[in-house]
């Protein structure tokens, strides 16, 4: 107990003294101003905090709802699994800095926006698990359901379904502080309430103590989140819930003509959607739209030319920050391996710090760092370090223990057994990193870039709302998600490469 | 109610080359068990979970009581314990089994059940989970699931792996009187010879993988066996021949596989 106390109590006299030190200079306010600031604006601070809860709590309930209910007709019905996974995997790369604003056109000034964006913030993570886990059933207990004339759906009420929940608890426990994320995306975009908005006024006015606070309050109750589900579910399972990000990408052939169909889905839903939902075509853009803008109108050129360069100038961001913290995620979680003693004290830590919502950490970043590329690097980096690091430390301990009981039968010491053994136990859960990591990326990346440097496509897409250019905006949006599916579908290409060589059982 | 089980030429190859059970033709007559002898990974569990209709055969057919084993499937009238005991572990023994007859669409019944695990030796372990029972443990409760839904035919693949001589002896005198009053068709999949002798009507020997037929002895000692009849002359002779024709299995395949 007092091993874990210590860490995080040097850690606050730490920030306190430098805080101190560079008092006067406008970045960091030290932790007792922040406890001051808090208990003097307690009431603001807990009705904004009250808004925001309510809307991540609805947006968790259901974006799961999805989840679970997707999972289990792609389980109920194979055939579907590989549309689901698509059509999933394109509404998740959707930027939620673009999202947002078109929501808060449909939807006006109410509290939709923020849900619908808490619940697009989480079904994914909650799904992948799911469907993992939904699957990873011992084959002796499907045939034994067979065996009396059962078919699949009993097989997901009697075996898949509490097989699954430890992985349903992985994800939600991802989703809680996600869901936070979203509901805050949704605030910025222009609610009238909640932490988002407090967010915004802060950073306008240069409020350090206020920054800060904010920071200080929506990381506290992302980690409570987390922690909460975790206690809730320990009580309920009596072994830990699987750390699993994501399931080894199935290229298995036919890839391209998956996602053919899912594009044409994709398509047809969208056009539908708005013709059904009947909303002004004035923002509201359907697919012929978009590809009117970039192909056939007159100006398809300068829209082209506007979002070629506001991408190049993001991924002069994105591309160094991504991997930068894919890179450090991976050493780092190897060096904690090879010195035992530190992970004790580490995992702890680096699992509260994965839970933080980074995004809502943004204008820190800005006034630590300044308006420069700097800054905007080392948030994504931050973004996809911390998964990383859970899930390379998650894999580094997965080596299976007879083969490490082999490797010290022959005192290989413990770099050979790095090598030899953990490292390519750990790249399976590597990758899944860095899938996911690709959408959370640009995800960082936009916010920032809307929120505080005003360049790269994020603040296009910002800009263009505010304008009113609906076509460039969807344009915006259809570029960047297919963009990010492609990135997301390169890691994965990379990751079946890697895996035939050292982790076979894994593509089975 | 007794079925019998019809196996015409039937094979099973996995993949391309890897051929489990060459072209057998079995029948197993209504009400009797029969042993199913071999090398270990020589295609037992594959024959069963052909017959069970778990594994489409890729050539032959099987038919239970005249119909095909999906027929048998659909009135839930067979029952599997698998080799591995494959009890659900979030559910307790007793819910285990009940398990199985909600998925049979059979009436539970608390006192049956009751008895079905005092048959097995499991008193005082209903409400235990499979984690909290040893090996041999769990694999009685297997069986005590496999019983429990009175089925017509009972595969049962080595149930008695992992459980000790002394309750294997018990079982070998329950589980026989209980298929005889019921009727039941057994297929025991078995390596011990004596335990095949013991238990059963008739031992079919099979070959290494690929699976065939070497020998088919009929064992007609006098029912019910007593553990006191493993000493006896005709016992040993039983057992004597199936250990005979499964060394001769073995040998006549040794050198083909050196060639
Ligand atoms: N699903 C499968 N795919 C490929 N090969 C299989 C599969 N199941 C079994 N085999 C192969 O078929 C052969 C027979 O397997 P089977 O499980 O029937 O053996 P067995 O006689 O039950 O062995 P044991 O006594 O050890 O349980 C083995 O060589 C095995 O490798
Ligand atoms: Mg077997």
């Amino acid at each position: 107990m007092t091993r874990y106390a210590l860490g995080p109590i040097a850690a606050l006299v730490l920030w306190e003294l430098i805080a101190r030190g560079l008092a006067g200079s406008f970045v960091l306010a030290p932790p007792s101003a922040i406890a001051v600031y808090l208990v003097e604006n307690f009431g603001l601070i807990a009705r904004a905090l009250g808004v925001t809860l309510g809307n991540a709590a609805a947006g968790f309930v259901i974006g799961n709802c999805a989840a679970i209910a997707l999972a289990a007709c792609a389980i109920v019905w194979p055939r579907s699994d590989a549309a689901i996974r698509g059509a999933a995997l394109l509404v998740f790369c959707l930027p939620l800095v673009a999202t947002g604003p078109i929501l808060r056109v449909v939807f006006g000034p109410g509290p939709w926006p923020q849900i619908v964006l808490a619940a697009l913030a989480v079904y994914y993570t909650t799904l992948i698990p799911l469907l993992v886990g939904l699957r990873a059933v011992p084959s002796d207990w499907l045939d034994l359901l067979r065996s009396y004339g059962r078919g699949r759906f009993s097989a997901l009420l009697h075996v898949r379904a509490m097989a699954a929940l430890p992985y349903l608890v992985a994800g939600l426990q991802i989703a809680a502080p996600a869901a936070f994320l979203g509901a805050m995306v949704g605030e910025f975009t222009g609610a009238e309430r909640g932490m988002g908005v407090l967010t915004i006024r802060a950073m306008r006015g240069m409020n350090v103590e206020m920054t800060w606070t904010l920071a200080a309050v929506a990381t506290a109750v992302a980690m409570l989140g987390y922690w909460g589900i975790g206690a809730i579910a320990a009580r309920m399972l009596q072994e830990d819930p699987p750390v699993i990000l994501a399931a080894p990408a199935a290229l298995k052939g036919g890839g391209l003509g998956t996602a053919a169909m899912v594009a044409f889905l994709v398509v047809l839903v969208w056009d539908v959607g708005l013709r059904l939902l009947d909303l002004n075509t004035f923002f509201a853009k359907g697919p012929l739209d978009v590809f009117d803008a970039l192909a056939l109108a007159p100006d398809a050129r300068d829209t082209w030319s506007i979002l070629l360069r506001a991408l190049g100038e993001t991924a002069v961001f994105l591309v160094p920050g991504y991997f930068a913290g894919l890179v450090l995620g991976a050493l780092i979680a190897m060096l904690i391996v090879l010195v035992p003693s530190v992970a004790g004290t580490a995992m702890p830590i680096a699992i509260a710090l994965r839970s933080v919502p980074i995004i809502t950490t943004a204008p820190l970043v800005v006034l630590l760092m300044g308006r420069g590329a700097a800054g905007t690097m080392v948030l994504v980096a931050i973004m996809v370090f911390f998964p990383t690091l859970i899930a390379c430390l998650h894999g580094l301990r997965q080596a299976p223990s007879r083969v490490m009981d082999v490797m010290n039968s022959y005192a290989a010491g413990p770099l050979q057994q790095l090598m030899r053994v953990r490292i390519p136990a750990m790249l399976p859960a590597f990758f899944a990193a860095a899938r996911m990591n690709v959408p959370a990326s640009v995800l960082a990346v936009t916010v920032v870039e809307w929120l505080a440097t005003g360049n790269g496509i994020g603040s296009t897409m910002a800009l263009s709302a505010s304008v009113s250019d609906y076509d460039l905006l969807w344009s915006a949006v259809v570029i960047v998600s297919l963009l990010c599916v492609v990135g997301y579908g390169v890691v994965g290409l990379v990751e079946r490469r890697v895996l035939r060589v050292y982790a076979p059982e894994q593509l089975a | 109610m007794t079925v019998a089980v019809q196996c015409e030429g039937v094979a099973k190859t996995f993949g391309a080359s890897v051929e489990a059970v060459s072209p057998i033709d079995l029948h197993l007559v209504a009400g009797q068990t029969t042993a199913l002898v071999g090398p270990s990974g020589c295609g037992k569990s594959t024959l069963l979970r052909m017959i069970a209709g778990l594994e489409v055969p890729s050539a032959g057919t099987v038919l239970i009581g005249g119909a095909p084993p999906s027929q048998t499937l659909r009135d839930a009238d067979l029952a599997v314990a698998f080799q591995d005991p494959s009890l659900l572990p979030w559910r307790s023994v007793r819910r285990n089994i009940e398990l199985a007859l909600d998925l049979a669409r059979r009436p539970k019944r608390a006192e049956e059940i009751e008895q079905l695990i005092r048959l097995v030796g499991l008193e005082g372990f209903a409400d235990a989970r499979p984690a909290e029972l040893s090996g041999g443990m769990r694999q009685r409760a297997a069986i005590a699931r496999a019983l429990s839904t009175q089925p017509a035919l009972l595969l049962l693949d080595e149930p008695f792996g992992a459980v000790d001589e002394l309750t294997r002896q018990q079982l070998a005198q329950d589980l026989p009187a209980l298929w005889e009053a019921r009727g039941t068709t057994t297929l025991l999949v078995t390596h011990s010879v004596s335990e095949a002798v013991m238990l059963s009507d008739r031992v079919i020997v099979l070959s290494p993988r690929p699976a065939r037929i070497v020998a088919d002895v009929t064992i007609d000692l006098p029912r019910p066996r007593r553990p006191e009849m493993a000493r006896d002359p005709d016992f040993g002779q039983f057992t004597e021949h199936v250990f005979a024709a499964l060394s001769k299995g073995v040998a006549d395949t040794l050198p083909k596989a050196a060639q």
